[in-house]
């Protein structure tokens, strides 16, 4: 606090020196109610001090309400209390906090506001601060009062608003006062005013505001009794609880329990017997209630409380949620807005919640649409693609190696990790695949082969700590929409760049002499090759795109996820259920199951955001279930080609 | 019944008769001398596990033969029904060494404990670790040895039935099918990892090699025990599914591997016949997990996580599908070299510039030669043995079928 007052008075400084004299002249005229101040007294010495527009008046207020403020007995001034060493304390001036001299401990009186007075000082001082022409101690008195909401800041509050000058911190005062006054106000018609006011204010604080004003309070009332106040409505209690509700007002005798039974019987054993029960049968709880109701017979033992008791106890009492707040308007207006307020938090709520299954979505589709295109083409599963990705993503790493400037780096890494993984998928297609066409299950497992393979070698070269890759600067950070609504730049951008490639794919197969290829490949490969279609060369080249594509989205899901040996293996099956939930060799089917996966994902999610396993597992009883329905996926091939 | 309309005689290839003698026989010299080096003290109790760890693993291997090699429905999801049969023997090893622990504790008690307080007691001990003491609904046999064996059956059996009579109905075949049982055990291992699915969680069930009731036998004794249990579950497995492929049952099995299509305009209920496969060797599965994993002594839900199905299949490609005793050599010798390199039995190699250390190459390695056998060698280890018995490749020069699971010229034999 020193520390503060010290910083404050190097500002204050430059304030004149007779400034300072006449605040402790002012302070000199009401020196009774400085030394001794009452709460109904302090108000003129406030009003005074107010009305002299002192700089130095809030240093004061700050000292005399955290009761720094003392005063010397052989002059009667007013000094803020510095530090004490062998009984003499440092004197610093009032108005800036400057030392000025000493005085033994014992010439001192200290000045010690009560409760009531530091609230008034504090009422005064948040007026100093609401006009303070720092915008940013403005915001900060805002928030603390934001913090403790309080029925003395309504006045201070609207007297900063009509002179502050700026839009934003304007608007935040005007909330603050609604909620505050929605709490403390004077009149049932300001509060409702104020509460009709924070319609559609989605900000926890007014939500937290108008729950205040709903606060209830449980109450226990004998049965057919009318509860004074306003009932929120009766709860059911699990009987346990209702019990012991009952008990702690007082209104049932606590009741027994096992282990209190056990530990009665325990301390009444007599040769080996409680109550003329052999130990040895007191073995089930029949015995040990009859052994307990003979002890509590003869007086050793509280009564037994039996099930029926209890459950007479409490239907013959009612639970009921009372209002705290007794103004009836003012209840039913703030339940009336905290519905519309909840609704338009649950339209937030859906909204981000839809902005995430749409980035995750766009990962799903990156992740799959290469799997969909080999698959669709050739019919071969590719458990190696899982594997591309990892490609990609460590290309990126490779490549931040070498270039320190993170932009470049990825504008140089996006088509590196095409070119790798291509390079890649294409090695494997004439090594491995070509080999193997027309035994599609040999190909998967095949391919799983080599998915173990190239997970072993990166995590042999990369070892297995993951390896980050950065992104950069201006894909930091997020997009705020407001209070619930925000996306982080990387996942826009991994939304843009499966946009980028569902538009690219588009163009190839509807639009070039390749896609009418690949089309007819995926359609007929024999009457394709009839035709003057090399198949060996369009499937060397489905290939090249497909595993190519699995690296760029590498790169992107590196750059928000970490770069692991296994970051591959997790998407795979994901990967693999889009293909299939969408149908195979589409790209509308693709971008359809991914998107499907992708809000369904969330929905489960948000559903039960605790809880991310369950919420995958029943994704994948639905997609299991879905098959049943359409075993061809959303868009499935017609004709001829569905039969393969 | 369709196998009346079935011409001409049922006859089992006399080859599938002597190689399912030789294979008992070798199987009964194997358990003989393992025993006897045991008794000598020559291999230790950890080895005898391992090796009856791996006959569980083969008698699997052999099911998934049956399943994939016979009918050609690629099955990536049958260790879950491996797992399974473990959980469920598991549950009761479990139970039952928490109560005889709980018993002797309470038994210094005055008063004698009640059956709701042992309950808890017993609850709190299993649960705990998951942060409660409620037993779930799923331990409401865990008590009794011979429901909870019942479990070992009927859970991956229901299971198999009701996942393949939806699966089959509707057709889905080929890659899908096998892309759907992927998805069916990722499900089941990503239930089984919440620490509320009331089978602990991730803790998994532990402790599983302390056998109740022999709590004074050696770990050597009951290992061997285990052991011979594991053999002679394995011996009657392999008659089991020798029986099944052989004659019409095994003909139309084949018929549907290699043209399901044909088989069902012949008028055969193909669908009905895939499930029988599927359900069958789910519980034989099943019962291969319930040896297994007292023998482990552990299990968690990451054994049945998609890879150990795809590692099954690994196996059994290996060892030769389509003939039961690839399989299970296939099982037998890959596991056994997996463990052999990743325990670091096998020496490194030190190539002057980098030194090869097996632990971290095994997998690459295994990767590579998976993809040469698939390449060069289709019809696997059990390839070796048509060497052997000089038995020619069948004269057959195109394809057994159109279909997907269908063998090829070059995988040979039937």
């Amino acid at each position: 606090m020193l520390r503060l007052l010290l910083a404050l008075a190097i500002t204050l400084i430059v304030a004149p020196a007779a400034a300072q004299d006449d605040l402790q002249a002012i302070l000199q005229t009401h020196a009774e109610e400085v030394a001794n101040p009452g709460r109904r007294s302090v108000g003129a010495l406030i009003d005074d001090l107010l009305a002299s527009d002192l700089p130095s008046v809030p240093v004061f207020l700050d000292a005399w309400q955290d009761r720094e403020v003392v005063r010397d007995s052989r002059d009667g001034r007013f000094f803020i209390a510095g530090d004490e060493e062998d009984g003499v304390v440092t004197l610093l001036d009032i108005a800036n906090g400057d030392e000025i001299g000493t005085a033994p401990e014992a010439a001192l009186e200290e000045v010690r506001p009560n409760g009531g007075v530091r609230r008034v000082i504090g009422g005064a001082l948040v007026q100093f601060r609401l006009s303070d022409p720092d915008p940013r101690a403005r915001q900060r008195a805002l928030a603390s009062i934001a913090r403790r909401p309080d029925a003395d800041q309504i006045d201070p509050l609207r007297a900063s608003i009509e002179e502050e000058d700026d839009a934003g911190i304007l608007a935040e005062k005007e909330r603050l006062l609604n909620i505050l006054v929605a709490r403390f106000g004077a009149t049932t018609e300001d509060r409702i005013a104020a509460i009709e006011a924070l319609a559609g204010e989605i900000n926890p604080d007014a939500r937290a505001a108008l729950s205040e004003i709903l606060r209830t309070e449980d109450r226990v009332v004998p049965a057919g009794e009318a509860t004074d106040g306003n009932v929120a409505g009766t709860l059911s209690l699990p009987r346990a609880e209702a019990y012991g509700r009952l008990v702690d007002a007082e209104l049932a005798p606590p009741g027994v329990s096992p282990a209190e039974i056990r530990d009665t019987l325990l301390a009444n054993v007599e040769a080996g017997a409680v109550a003329g029960t052999r130990l040895a049968d007191l073995d089930t709880d029949t015995a040990r209630h009859a052994a307990y109701e003979r002890l509590s017979e003869t007086g050793r033992a509280a009564p037994f409380v039996s099930d029926e008791e209890i459950d007479a106890a409490i239907a013959a009492h009612s639970f009921e949620a009372v209002f705290l707040e007794e103004d009836e308007a003012v209840i039913d207006a703030a339940r009336a807005t905290l519905g519309s307020v909840e609704r338009q938090v649950a339209l937030n709520r859906a909204a981000d919640l839809g902005l995430d299954a749409l980035s995750l979505a766009s990962i799903y589709f990156l992740a799959a649409i290469g799997l969909a295109i080999t698959f669709g083409v050739m019919g071969v599963i590719n458990m190696a693609h899982g594997e591309f990705i990892m490609m990609g993503a460590y290309t990126g790493y490779v490549v931040q190696q070498f270039v320190p400037d993170y932009t470049l780096s990825l504008v140089i890494a996006l088509p590196l990790a095409f070119i790798v993984a291509a390079a890649a998928g294409v090695a494997m297609e004439r090594l491995v695949i070509r080999h193997l066409y027309h035994r599609p299950l040999e190909t998967l497992l095949a391919t799983f082969g080599i998915s173990i393979a190239l997970q072993q070698l990166a995590k042999n070269i990369f070892g297995t700590q993951a390896r980050p890759l950065t992104s950069p600067d201006w894909l930091g950070g997020q997009l705020v929409v407001n209070e619930l609504v925000s996306i982080s730049y990387i996942r826009i951008a991994i939304f843009v760049l499966a946009l980028a490639f569902l538009g690219l794919l588009l163009f190839i197969l509807n639009r070039t002499r390749l896609g009418l290829e690949v089309r007819a490949v995926t359609q007929n490969p024999g009457m394709a090759a009839s035709m003057g279609i090399d198949p060996d060369r369009i499937n060397m080249m489905t290939f090249a795109l497909g595993s190519g594509i699995a690296g760029i989205a590498g790169v992107a899901i590196g750059l928000y996820a970490q770069v692991t040996s296994e970051m591959g293996a997790n998407y795979i099956v994901q990967s693999f259920m889009t293909v299939v939930v969408g149908g195979v060799g589409n790209v509308w089917g693709t971008l359809a199951g991914a998107g499907l996966i992708g809000v369904l994902q969330k929905l489960i999610e948000g559903m039960n955001p605790s809880n991310t396993l369950a919420a995958q597992t029943y994704m994948i009883l639905f997609i299991i279930l879905f098959i049943q329905f359409r075993p061809r996926g959303i868009v499935a091939l017609r004709g001829r080609a569905a039969e393969g | 019944m369709a196998d009346a309309t079935l011409t001409g005689p049922a006859t089992v290839p006399p080859i599938r008769r002597t190689s399912t003698m030789i294979f008992l026989a070798a199987l009964a010299v194997f358990v003989l001398l393992v025993t006897l080096l045991a008794d000598a003290g020559m291999i230790s109790t950890s080895t005898v596990k391992l090796l009856g760890k791996t006959l569980c693993l083969a008698l699997a291997a052999v099911a998934m033969d049956v399943v994939w090699g016979y009918t050609g429905i690629l099955s990536l999801g049958h260790m879950a029904f491996f797992g399974l049969g473990g959980y469920a023997i598991g549950m009761w090893l479990m139970w039952a060494r928490t109560e005889a622990i709980v018993l002797a504790d309470m038994a210094a008690r005055t008063l004698p404990p009640t059956p709701s307080e042992l309950q808890d007691a017993i609850g709190s001990q299993i649960f705990g670790v998951v942060g409660t003491s409620d037993i779930p609904m799923i331990w409401t046999f865990a008590h009794s040895l011979p429901l909870q064996l019942a479990m070992v059956v009927l859970v991956p059996g229901l299971l198999a039935l009701v996942f393949g009579w939806l699966a089959f109905r509707s057709r889905v075949a080929g890659v899908y099918l096998s892309i759907l049982t992927q998805a069916m055990t990722l499900a089941l291992s990503l239930y089984l990892f919440q620490n509320d699915s009331g089978l602990r969680g991730n803790n998994g069930l532990s402790g599983l090699q302390n056998i109740p009731g022999f709590e004074t036998t050696s770990q050597a004794t009951i290992s061997i025990a285990f052991f011979w249990g594991s053999a002679l579950a394995l011996g009657l497995g392999y008659l089991l599914f020798a029986w099944v492929v052989s004659g019409r049952m095994g003909s139309v099995l084949r018929a549907v591997r290699d043209d399901e299509a044909r088989v069902r305009f012949l008028g055969y209920h193909v669908e009905s016949f895939k499930l029988f496969a599927f359900t069958l060797t789910a519980i034989v599965t099943g019962i291969a997990g319930a040896l297994y994993y007292p023998q482990a002594g552990i299990i968690n839900p990451n054994e049945i996580a998609p890879v150990a199905s795809i590692y099954l299949a690994v196996w059994v490609a290996i060892g030769g599908r389509g003939r039961l005793y690839g399989a299970a050599i296939g099982a037998i010798v890959v596991s056994l070299l997996s463990n052999w390199f990743t325990s670091g039995g096998a020496p490194d190699i030190d190539l002057g510039i980098y030194e090869i250390r097996w632990t971290e190459w095994w997998l690459v390695l295994l990767g590579v030669s998976f993809i040469c056998v698939t390449l060069f060698a289709p019809q696997g280890l059990g390839g070796l043995f048509d060497l052997l018995s000089a038995r020619r490749r069948s004269g057959r020069r195109a394809s057994y079928g159109p279909d997907t699971g269908a063998k090829r010229p070059e995988e040979g034999a039937e």
